[in-house]
């Protein structure tokens, strides 16, 4: 019994997976080719850049930490600012890697070989990125451990109720089982890379990360059965990480926030953001390192199709809050979705709709789904759209709650800013060293859905 | 399977059993397998040595420092255990009865002292304020010179020598200028300086004073006269332009008898009715059940009006009323006051503000004593022992400093180059003096231009006696030794008329000598513990007023316009600008503009529109040929064309906290018009200006927020506040927390008594170590105030009403908070508190943002870690000082009622009602704030939680609050109440 995803015919008419006429040596060719070639001096400079982003966002933590939460623009009403919206936005990136890796591979959707590796390694970086946040935002970062449930001398355990506890562990957990579930399906193509190995130090730490993988019938039966049962484990925690970041809202009292629609609406536009994200990776790097071939139109157009669906669903969220908020008869939450709408905040509000609900639907058009420019435009604005979905959400309703006495306007300073900025310096800088040594395709995977590899062209063996 | 013995080794080493295993292994376990008997000298220092070096290293966080203790321990102080010490505080002409709290012989909190008659156990903002002036780092501590430092001795010698030649010629060319005082020893301290100096000059000056009603009686009674109201008694009040609640006169035991009319326990109570006609928006118009916004130099106007309708019903017994009025009165309103007086006969009260001219009060006067109010509700009283402040005399004595006359002038307090009118000149009149003294807390503007400044004692800090305007004497008691080496006002008052400095203690006891009869001895040490004279022996002499003289009207004769606009003067929170460098007073937003660390040009919101300005645009105000640039800042319900200015704040030279906040309107304060100008001109800069306000949301939008409904309403719906908000059943998913027995404490704040002073936030910053932020951060909203006073405007933009809410942390059953804080940082007690561990805090804020009431406050930085070391003696010791990046809240005083648990525990009893008072409950001069244990059906508390307009605020979302709010009536006049209803005009209640 092979636990690989059986043959499902492919229907005639259908793009291939993979074009470029490749074969298992050519795939391996081109895809290792990429680390082994000598470093070219582009890459140099983006890792400077990145570096230098990452730069800013350690310096910008050091003054934090000398100087408190006050050099960010936080107030009374407004509690949580940019720190909480970068944390749910780079998780909502961080969802679709896992998405791609698991759901897609369970649901035996072949296409996702292509772009597997690439966007698991975007969600373990955006979580990266995201677990920064929540450590830093405190008031004393320097007790910030005591978020943990470790055993202490005064017998103190965390708050089970708290929300912000359950995503303590809902975001390790995921990032366990995604970090865990990547490198997994990394063993074979280190084992290739090992085997490819030019120097010694290149051999024994390839050799060390491939865990002795020799391409075994055994140890393919062991392996495969490994990779299904992580898929199952991270399928459900797809979706339930931002359902528990999503609690972080629901769970409370404050108008706009305390409503059940959460965890379903927080899913569906993290796999949007998401997916918008590894659109716009996948597009540069496809045309950076020349996998065409690899990476067809046709994957992105499938992805754009998931960008339609989730940010649909959204945009159906959008509309049902306000549609609850006037069925409740509540009047506090009437005003601030009014608020959101017209109120102080409705420029964000308006860029929100316009990025997630309006721009995704060009994606109805085949045509525009096609394209790589416009594909790649509307990928960065629903990134843009979704990180402002997360600013509508947590500035707009603490900043205009119950009491209108207590009413304040939020505004960054410089340090929310270079804070955010700097975390694209953290991922870009893993990004482009992942990029620079391991493969960022899915060598075997790639092959299992080549012609070659399914003699039978689909029919079965009887 | 046959399993073979194993041998478990750790490594290599140790399976070979080498030696440098063993060695290792014998330096490892070398330490731990010597007995504690074992543990040599040396390592014994060591570590201790090492300890040491930890606790410098943990001296980051606490300060390692000698201590010493008593030699011989103080009797009466026991550390960590309060005293409380009975003093007075005296302000101008008034005196405040306080009781201090001492810890280890260092004040930490003012309390109002029960017995005496001015404060009756309450206090303002001004009086809780007191104890961080006290220990301003800012304060002058140097005696100086043309600027140089000398010695105290250094000017008595100085001061000798003039004595010798002033002695010789009577006082030819000396002249004093001191504040107003009420005091027996000031008083015969002056007396024997004038025996002495008969031809020098004495005069008093304040920059805020009641000079005109003085004046009005001088005119109508040939005496000084000063009016006592009793607003126990009024039933109707007409205030035309006067703030007796929060800044004129008395105003702690106004606000105290004016509330106790208005808390009707029961839907058949009554309640008392007051119109206000004024320029400003004052905290007695926003109490206002009717209140109409009027032109400064109109206003007399409207008195002509009443005057003139009562004339017609025989009730003006006096026919000097000019036949025609300049400017529109509204009719109905004239009949509705009018009838209302005229019906209350001798328990009604007009009365007219500080700010109006003589000839307005003469009129008041005139009414008061037609309408048989004089005697009833208001007695005139003459005062003894009272040096008045009077403008003439200032003017008098500017004029001989010009002329050259004066060649030696001391300054005895006051700041008369800062707050002088700016007309006088007196800055460079100043200059032609040749030898000038002045004793003043700081180094201040006048001081600087000074040839001598001696630094003053606070009244913390020395001896001295005031008395009240009813009488009651009573004694300054020191709590602590001068901290600057500063010398009191009785020190420097002995050292003028005497040519020796006496020591104030015995100048004062030489006073009280008259004053008490029997043992001298037992009865000084009474006075001194209860902080009143019992045995009254100065009881002011009550006039029988006739008025006998004509009115000399002066009516102005043109209206305000767009170029020529009115200015009203208005004390600010730091008074008359004393107080600027006091930190809490700069933060304590004003209660009607919620402005903190500024003044403002205030205008309404016509007059900004017609003038073309907007909130923080720079002006150029100009009177006369004086100017001064500030900001505007919009206030709702002035009158039009009306500029209302501060005073108190463009200060550069006095301190940290006062230089460079606000502007100096002083500059624009001129003679003739001291209270109130005409002929002013605004002019746009075209800069602009932030100010920080605590509140910039003015209405409550719709929201069952204050719930305020008429008296007549309130009669025929009992429970019309609670049914303002219809919700489903409150019920929790939860078991609910069984709080049936035990102390569980709970508050109840009165809307309907509170006035919105402030004097509780006041209260509760001292009470509980609170830090200000400073401008900066309040302009982000992140002041710390734990009780806040929200104050929303209702109805008409020009005329519109302001109702006051004070909210504390509500103390929630259910609370928001607790449930999401991941450390359980915040949790409740069985008690029904729902404390905050400080240690516990990793600063999430998840807890404010959930908090409906938004009364959590966050440490963004560490506020505290600048604080002078002078300052950090005015913390209290039994509350935690907290960190940056911990969240606060407050705790209903939770040290309180600890302190309060141990004292009951000790005598073995259970608490009595009212025994724990909250900080802001003892403040508050209304009493509308209860608190006391809601288990307990007979307490003062739950009495007033059984009140039907006792509601929840935002009660409907099941957060259970124990703090709740009795709904605020208002009293309108029934005519005025439907014309309203039919215009949608007036008072909005919503």
């Amino acid at each position: 019994m092979s636990t690989e995803a059986p043959h499902i015919p492919t229907s005639p008419g259908a793009p291939p997976l993979v074009t470029g006429n490749q074969t298992f040596a050519s795939v391996t060719e081109n895809i290792c080719r990429i680390t082994e070639r000598k470093t070219p001096p582009v890459w140099y400079l983006a890792l400077g850049a990145a570096m230098s982003l990452l730069l800013v966002l350690f310096g910008s933590i050091g003054y934090l930490f000398w100087e408190g939460t006050g050099i960010w623009g936080l107030n009374n009403p407004v509690g949580w600012g940019w720190a909480i919206i970068n944390f749910v936005w780079w998780v909502g990136i961080g969802h679709a890697g896992t998405l791609i890796s698991a759901i897609l591979f369970l649901l035996r959707q072949r296409w996702r070989t292509s772009i597997n590796r690439f966007a698991e390694a975007m969600t373990l970086f955006a979580i990266s990125c995201a677990l920064i946040f929540p450590g830093i935002h405190v008031g004393r970062i320097w007790v910030a451990y005591w978020m943990f449930p470790i055993p202490n001398q005064m017998q103190m355990w965390p708050n089970f109720r708290s929300p912000l506890l359950w995503d303590v562990f809902a975001v390790s957990t995921y990032f366990a089982a995604s970090l865990l579930f990547w490198f997994t399906g990394l063993i074979p193509d280190l084992a290739t890379f090992r085997d490819r190995a030019t120097s010694k130090i290149k051999k024994y730490i390839f050799g060390f990360l491939a865990l002795g993988w020799r391409g075994g019938n055994r140890q393919w039966r062991h392996y495969e059965l490994a990779y299904l049962i992580l898929a199952g484990i991270s399928t459900p925690l797809v979706l339930s990480v931002h359902s528990v970041v999503s609690t972080d809202f629901a769970i409370s009292i404050i108008p706009g926030w305390h409503t059940t629609i959460f965890p379903p609406y927080f899913v569906a536009g993290a796999i949007f953001s998401g997916f918008a994200m590894v659109v716009t990776l996948t597009i540069i790097a496809r045309k950076l390192f020349h996998l065409e071939d690899f990476i067809t139109v046709n994957h992105l157009e499938r992805m754009n199709k998931i960008i339609l669906l989730t940010g649909s669903m959204v945009g159906y969220a959008y509309g049902m809050e306000f549609f609850i908020a006037w069925y409740s008869g509540n009047i506090y939450e009437q005003a601030v979705f009014l608020n959101r709408a017209f109120g102080q905040y409705a420029w964000a509000y308006w860029i929100m709709i316009s990025c997630n609900v309006i721009v995704p639907q060009l994606f109805w058009f085949r045509k525009l789904r096609t394209s790589i420019p416009v594909m790649f435009i509307a990928s960065l604005l629903i990134n843009v759209g979704m990180w402002f979905e997360r600013f509508v959400i947590v500035v707009t309703s603490l900043a205009q709650d119950f009491l209108p006495a207590n009413w304040d306007y939020y505004r960054p300073t410089i340090w929310d800013i270079s804070t955010f900025v700097g975390s694209f310096g953290l991922f870009f800088t893993l990004f482009l060293l992942f990029i620079r040594f391991l493969p960022m395709i899915s060598i075997t995977e790639v092959k299992a859905v080549l012609p070659q590899a399914d003699p039978h062209q689909g029919g079965s063996h009887e | 399977m046959n399993r073979p013995e194993k041998t478990y080794w750790q490594s290599l080493d140790q399976k070979r059993d080498g030696k440098a295993y063993r060695r290792r292994l014998l330096r490892e376990y070398e330490e731990s397998t010597r007995t504690p008997s074992q543990v040599s000298r040396r390592d014994f220092l060591a570590v201790m040595g090492a300890s040491l070096a930890l606790a410098g290293l943990a001296g980051c966080r606490r300060p390692v420092e000698k201590i010493i203790p008593y030699v011989a321990q103080p009797e009466e102080i026991i550390p960590g255990i309060a005293n409380y010490y009975a003093t007075t505080m005296p302000l101008g002409t008034s005196a405040y009865g306080l009781i201090v709290e001492c810890h280890e012989g260092r004040p930490t909190k003012i309390e109002g002292n029960p017995h005496h008659p001015t404060t009756r156990g309450a206090t303002d903002h001004l009086i809780q304020a007191a104890i961080l002036g006290l220990y301003d780092p800012d304060r002058s501590g140097k005696v100086l010179h043309t600027g140089a430092e000398k010695t105290f001795d250094d000017f008595v010698a100085f001061w000798l020598e003039q004595y010798d030649t002033f002695i010789n010629n009577k006082g030819e060319g000396l002249a004093i200028l001191s504040e107003s005082f009420a005091s027996p020893t000031l008083a015969r301290l002056k007396r024997q300086f004038q025996n002495t100096f008969p031809k020098a000059i004495w005069i008093s000056h304040e920059p805020l004073d009641n000079e005109h009603i003085r004046q009005a009686t001088e005119r109508l009674a040939g005496k000084t006269l000063e009016p006592r109201y009793d607003f126990a008694k009024a039933g109707i009040i007409l205030a035309v332009d006067s703030d007796f609640l929060y800044g004129e006169g008395d105003h702690l035991i106004a606000a105290a008898d004016f509330a106790s009319r208005r808390g009707t326990a029961d839907a058949h109570g009554t309640m008392n009715r007051l119109y206000a006609v004024e320029s400003a928006f004052t905290v007695t118009g926003s109490m206002a059940d009717h209140r109409r916004p009027g032109v400064p130099n109109m206003i007399g106007n409207y008195v002509l009006a009443v005057a003139t309708e009562l004339k017609r019903r025989g009730k003006y017994p006096y026919d000097d009323l000019p036949g025609r009025l300049h400017g529109a009165l509204d009719h109905a309103w004239l009949k509705a006051v009018v009838d209302d007086l005229v019906d209350a006969g001798p328990d009604g009260l007009i009365l007219a503000g500080n700010r109006q001219p003589a000839w307005v009060h003469e009129l008041i006067i005139k009414i008061q004593s037609g309408l048989g109010q004089v005697g009833s509700t208001v007695k005139y009283v003459r005062r003894n022992d009272v040096s008045y402040s009077r403008l003439s005399d200032l003017n008098r004595l500017v004029n001989n400093m010009r002329d050259g006359n004066v060649t030696t002038l001391v300054m005895l307090g006051g700041n008369p180059v800062y707050s002088a009118p700016k007309d006088f000149g007196f800055a460079s009149a100043l200059q032609k003096v040749t030898h000038s003294i002045h004793l003043s807390a700081y180094v201040d503007e006048t001081s600087r231009l000074a040839e001598w400044h001696l630094p003053r004692a606070h009244f913390l800090e020395s001896w001295g006696d005031a008395v009240a305007i009813d009488g009651t004497a009573s004694v300054i008691q020191p709590m602590i030794a001068p901290l600057f080496d500063g010398h009191s006002d009785v020190e420097l008052f002995s050292l003028l008329a005497t040519g020796t400095a006496e020591r104030a203690y015995d100048m004062v006891r030489t006073t009280w000598q008259d004053k008490i009869k029997n043992d001298f001895e037992s009865g000084w040490r009474r006075i001194l513990h209860d902080g009143i004279n019992t045995t009254d022996g100065n009881t002011s002499e009550i006039v029988d007023f006739r008025p006998d003289a004509n009115l000399d009207i002066t009516i102005p004769m043109t209206t305000p316009t767009t170029d020529s606009l009115d200015v009203v003067y208005i004390p600010s929170a730091l008074y008359d600008g004393r107080f600027a460098n006091n930190g809490w007073l700069q933060e304590f937003p004003d209660p009607i503009t919620k402005l903190a660390w500024d003044n403002a040009a205030l205008v309404s919101a016509a007059t900004a529109d017609s003038l073309q300005v907007t909130n923080g645009d720079l002006v150029l105000l100009a009177l006369k040929e004086h100017e001064v640039r500030l900001p505007i800042w919009i206030c709702p319900g002035l009158a039009g064309n009306t500029v209302v200015l501060p005073l108190g704040y463009g200060r550069d030279t006095i301190g940290r906290v006062a230089d460079g906040v606000g502007f100096d309107t002083y500059k624009v304060r001129l003679s003739d018009g001291m209270y109130i100008a005409r002929g002013a001109t605004l002019q746009k800069t075209g800069e602009t200006y932030v100010m920080a306000t605590t509140q910039d949301h003015n209405r409550m939008a719709d929201r069952p927020i204050v719930r305020e409904g008429t008296l007549t309403e309130y009669q025929e719906h009992p429970e019309f506040a609670k049914e303002m908000v219809e919700h489903p059943p409150l019920k929790s998913i939860y078991r609910e927390h069984d709080y049936s027995t035990g102390y569980q404490w709970g508050m109840v704040i009165d809307l309907n008594k509170c006035i919105g002073c402030g004097a509780c936030t006041i209260a509760c910053q001292c009470e509980n170590n609170i830090p200000i932020v400073g401008k900066e951060q309040v302009h982000h909203g992140r002041e710390m105030h734990w009780v806040r006073i929200d104050r929303y405007f209702a109805g008409d933009e020009n005329d519109p009403a302001i109702v006051h809410m004070p909210v504390p942390c509500q103390q929630c059953e259910n609370a928001p908070c607790e449930s999401v804080c991941p450390v359980a940082a915040t949790v409740h007690d069985k008690e029904g508190l729902n404390n905050m561990t400080y240690n516990r805090c990793i600063g999430t804020r998840y807890c404010s943002n959930n908090c409906p009431y938004k009364v959590r406050r966050f440490n963004f930085f560490n506020y505290t870690s600048d604080m002078p070391e002078v300052v950090r003696m005015a913390q209290n010791p039994d509350v935690t000082v907290r960190f940056r990046g911990v969240m606060e809240k407050c705790t209903f005083c939770t040290q309180r009622i600890s302190r309060a648990k141990i004292k009951a525990n000790q005598d073995g009893r259970e608490l009595v009602d009212g025994e724990v008072q909250t900080a802001c409950q003892q403040a508050c001069p209304t009493k509308a704030i209860a608190f006391g244990n809601i288990n307990d059906a007979d307490s003062h508390v739950t009495g007033l939680k059984r009140l039907p307009r006792n509601y929840a605020l935002l009660g409907e979302f099941n957060t259970k609050p124990r703090t709740s709010y009795l709904a605020k009536l208002r009293n309108p006049h029934p005519l005025l109440e439907r014309r309203a209803k039919k215009t949608g005009h007036d008072i909005d209640h919503g």
